[in-house]
Parts: structure tokens; C-alpha cells; sequence
């Protein structure tokens, strides 16, 4: 299998109302790729995460998502997409199979009944597959979120800080959740306040600081103690890449 | 089509549970009806166009509670995300939309119109039929311009006043239109002589749906 140009991003930028969220991010990831992407506040990490999605549209530049057509065809890869945020996407009304069933069976699932009762299974939560969700603890609601994400077997999850909310026995579950799925060479993008999960969990590791990614290196060589030196430099806005 | 349904039997399943949108409009709408009623003098006969208006305003500002909550309820956890997230064309879920404030409509109709008779005298009933079609008509233009605003309007953050000031201006012409002809029907005036105009509602309706079909993609996303 191919691993190269997984993700490919080359000059992106985004303006709103003439403010530069994004300045120009090169990137390529490889399949199989975790890359935790940090950044203060205001850095456009949720910027660069919805455009990947196809949520919004570039100013400039582009993204390449192994051979899918993002322009004229975006509906092709995100099929085979899986967005993970600190908003659920969870109708509150429905119970949680409910909601399985009913994104299973927008992404085309043969048989969303039996793909809800497999994904419930994963996240553990068989036992409370007919509560409505709005009876669901924020911990139990991204459970669901993870399971709902995972309807269309996705190739790339893009993770728009989970942590958020997440109480610590969660935040937890959710990252051993996090290192089963990226064992499954699923290719993983997550972007997150949370420098010691956002750690452990990555091969790479990124940091965006005014639109720009000013810092990208693989895991293995990183030792975390410089690294928090270096994000919180960052975030301070001491240096101007 | 299919991804229509799948959202449309959704958000039916939500309102079967929640019964928000029917209700506050089958309430609303019921009142509007009592209030006219005592203020045009209880059994007193009113003219065929006088008892339209006062139909077309039950019908259409109970219409209007029910209009922002369809694509509102999307907002809630950010759900709307999750379905552009989807392999569902943008096109699918305005179609999807419409549909459920089209039933909205129908469902709050069948309790409204056949208070209005008991209100306001059982001879407006007389061409029961015509009236289904002009109202069948008339849901169509509102529900398909009604959710492309409510598209416009959702992501603000004064969608219940913005939705109405944005709307009233553009279905005027339908609900003026929709008077006209419910009000020709209940003084029996023939049908060849309000047959154009029952033409142009059905025209709005059919251009607001290649409209908001062909604009909603703009419409729902962010630039």
C-alpha cells in the first residue's frame, strides 16, 4: 500500500473580513499518520480542521486527500471521513441507537441496525442503547461520538479537541480509544489544548501560532519537557515565523 | 431522494417526541382564529374576503413559529455539521427541510381550517376540495422559501426576529395571492376567473424550489 502524500496541504490560507486566520500551512502527512496539532487560541487550528473537512472553503491553496476530488466531488471523501469535535452531532432526542442507525444509514450502511449494535459494543455502551441521549454524561455523549464517527469505517479522523469537557476518567477512555483507532492504521489529525494526551497519543507533532504551522517534527524525537517549553514560547507569541 | 426521507423520518421521529413545532403552532394558530373572531363579532357573517384574510393570518403566522425550529433544532450540538459531514448532497437536506415544514403546515392545518369553519360558518366549506389545493399550493411557495431564510437566519444569533423580517417581505405577494383566491372561493365566484392566479401561486412555489435547491450549498456553509 501506498503511505506517501496521505494529506497533502500546499499554501493554505483563509481570510475573514480581511483577517488572516490561516497564512500559508504546507503539510503531508503519510496513511497511518497521528499528528496533534497545538496552538494557542485564535491560531486557526479549527479553521485548518473544517477546511480539511470540506466544512469551509480556502481563501487559497489546497488540500489533497489521497485521490479524492475535493472540488468537484467532496461527497466521495467524506464518506470515508470521520470528524470527531467537542460537539457531539448527537440528536438529544433520539436514544443512542437511534442516532447510530440514523448516520449509518446516511453514509449508505447495508445494515445500520447491525452496525449500531457492533459500534455501541465498541464504545460500551450496549447497556444504554435505547436512552436518549440528553440523559447521557458528557463522557458517555463522546463515547457515542467516537461510535457515531466511525459508522462509514473512516480513513482519515479529523479530531477537533476532544478533551474538552472530558472528565479525567474519560479523557482516559477516550485516548485508549484514540490508540486502538490509530492501531488500526486509520490516519489521525487531532488538534487540542492537552499537551500531555496530545503527546502520547501522536507520531507527529505540529504547532500552528497565528495561522502559520511553526513548529512539525515526528514524536520519536521529542523530549516533552522541551517541547512545553517550546509551545508555551509559542504561545506567547515570542517568536514571528 | 433516499437521503431526504432518512432526515425527513428523523426529524418526524424527533417531533413525534418532543411535540414542540405542531403543537405551539396548532396553539397559536387556534388563537389568532378565537381572537378575530371576538373581534369581528361573534356570528356575525363576514365576507368571503374578510374570512380569507383571517384564515391566511392563522395559517401563516403559526407557519412561521414552526419555520425556524425545523433547521434551528440543527444547532443543537452542532448537528447540522454532522449531516454536511456526510456524503448527503447540501441539495438533500433543503429538500429534506421543506418537506418537514410542509407537513408542519398540513398537519396544523388540519386542526386550523376546520376550526375556522366552526368559527367563522360552515358555508366557506362549501368547495372544500379547491381550498385543499389552493392551501396544498400555497405550503408548497411557503415551506420552500420559509426554509431557505430559516437556512439564512440559523446561524444568527436573532434568528426568531431576523427569520420574520427577512420573510414577510417575500411571501407578500403569495399570501396576497392566497387571499385573493380563497376569498373568490367562498363567494363562489367561478373558477375561470381566478384560475391565473392560482397559476402564479404555483409558479412561486416551483421557482422557490429551483431557487432554494440551487442556493441552499451557499446558503448553509460557512464562506
Amino acid at each position: 500500500m501506498d503511505r506517501s502524500g496521505f494529506l497533502r496541504i500546499e499554501g493554505l490560507r483563509k481570510s475573514y473580513d480581511g483577517v488572516d486566520a490561516l497564512r500559508g500551512i504546507d503539510l503531508e502527512l503519510e496513511r497511518g499518520d497521528f499528528l496533534s496539532l497545538f496552538g494557542p487560541n485564535g491560531a486557526g487550528k479549527t479553521t485548518l480542521i473544517r477546511i480539511i473537512a470540506t466544512l469551509l472553503k480556502p481563501s487559497s491553496g489546497s488540500v489533497r486527500v489521497m485521490d479524492f476530488d475535493m472540488e468537484e466531488h467532496p461527497e466521495e471523501f467524506r464518506a470515508r471521513l470521520g470528524v470527531i469535535s467537542h460537539q457531539s452531532f448527537l440528536y438529544s432526542d433520539l436514544s443512542a441507537r437511534e442516532n447510530l442507525e440514523f448516520y449509518a444509514a446516511l453514509y449508505g450502511v447495508s445494515d445500520p441496525a447491525a452496525k449500531a449494535e457492533e459500534l455501541l459494543g465498541l464504545v460500551g455502551l450496549l447497556d444504554r442503547a435505547d436512552s436518549k441521549v440528553s440523559g447521557f454524561s458528557r463522557g458517555m455523549q463522546q463515547r457515542l461520538s467516537i461510535a457515531r464517527a466511525l459508522v462509514n469505517d473512516p480513513v482519515l479522523l479529523l479530531l477537533d479537541e476532544p478533551y474538552t469537557g472530558l472528565d479525567q476518567s474519560a479523557s482516559i477512555l477516550l485516548s485508549s480509544h484514540l490508540r486502538r483507532l490509530h492501531g488500526q492504521h486509520r490516519t489521525i489529525v487531532m488538534v487540542t489544548h492537552d499537551l500531555k494526551r496530545g503527546l502520547e497519543a501522536a507520531s507527529k507533532v505540529g504547532i500552528l501560532a497565528r495561522g502559520k504551522l511553526v513548529y512539525l517534527k515526528e514524536r520519536g524525537g521529542i523530549d516533552p519537557g522541551e517541547f512545553e517549553h517550546a509551545y508555551l514560547r509559542y504561545l506567547k507569541g515570542v517568536p514571528d515565523v | 431522494m433516499r437521503d431526504a426521507l432518512l432526515i425527513v423520518k428523523k426529524d418526524l421521529l424527533t417531533e413525534f417526541r418532543k411535540k414542540e413545532s405542531i403543537v405551539s403552532m396548532v396553539f397559536f394558530g387556534f388563537l389568532l382564529l378565537v381572537i378575530l373572531n371576538i373581534a369581528m363579532g361573534i356570528g356575525r357573517e363576514l365576507d368571503g374576503e374578510i374570512a380569507a384574510g383571517i384564515l391566511w393570518v392563522s395559517i401563516i403566522f403559526s407557519a412561521v413559529l414552526g419555520l425556524g425550529r425545523v433547521l434551528s433544532q440543527e444547532k443543537e450540538n452542532r448537528c447540522i455539521d454532522g449531516l454536511l459531514l456526510s456524503p448527503v448532497e447540501p441539495e438533500q437536506i433543503y429538500a429534506a427541510k421543506t418537506m418537514v415544514n410542509f407537513i408542519f403546515m398540513v398537519v396544523a392545518e388540519v386542526v386550523l381550517i376546520p376550526a375556522f369553519f366552526v368559527f367563522y360558518g360552515d358555508r366557506f366549506a362549501r368547495h372544500l376540495p379547491m381550498l385543499v389545493v389552493v392551501v396544498l399550493l400555497v405550503n408548497l411557495g411557503f415551506s420552500t422559501v420559509g426554509t431557505l431564510f430559516s437556512a439564512i437566519t440559523a446561524g444568527t444569533r436573532r434568528n426568531e426576529v431576523l427569520l420574520p423580517l427577512l420573510l414577510f417581505p417575500v411571501i407578500t405577494p403569495l399570501i396576497a395571492l392566497a387571499v385573493k383566491v380563497t376569498g373568490s372561493l367562498f363567494e363562489d365566484v367561478p373558477y375561470r376567473e381566478y384560475s391565473s392566479w392560482l397559476y402564479v401561486i404555483a409558479a412561486f412555489g416551483f421557482i422557490f424550489s429551483g431557487v432554494g435547491y440551487l442556493l441552499f450549498d451557499y446558503v448553509i456553509k460557512e464562506g
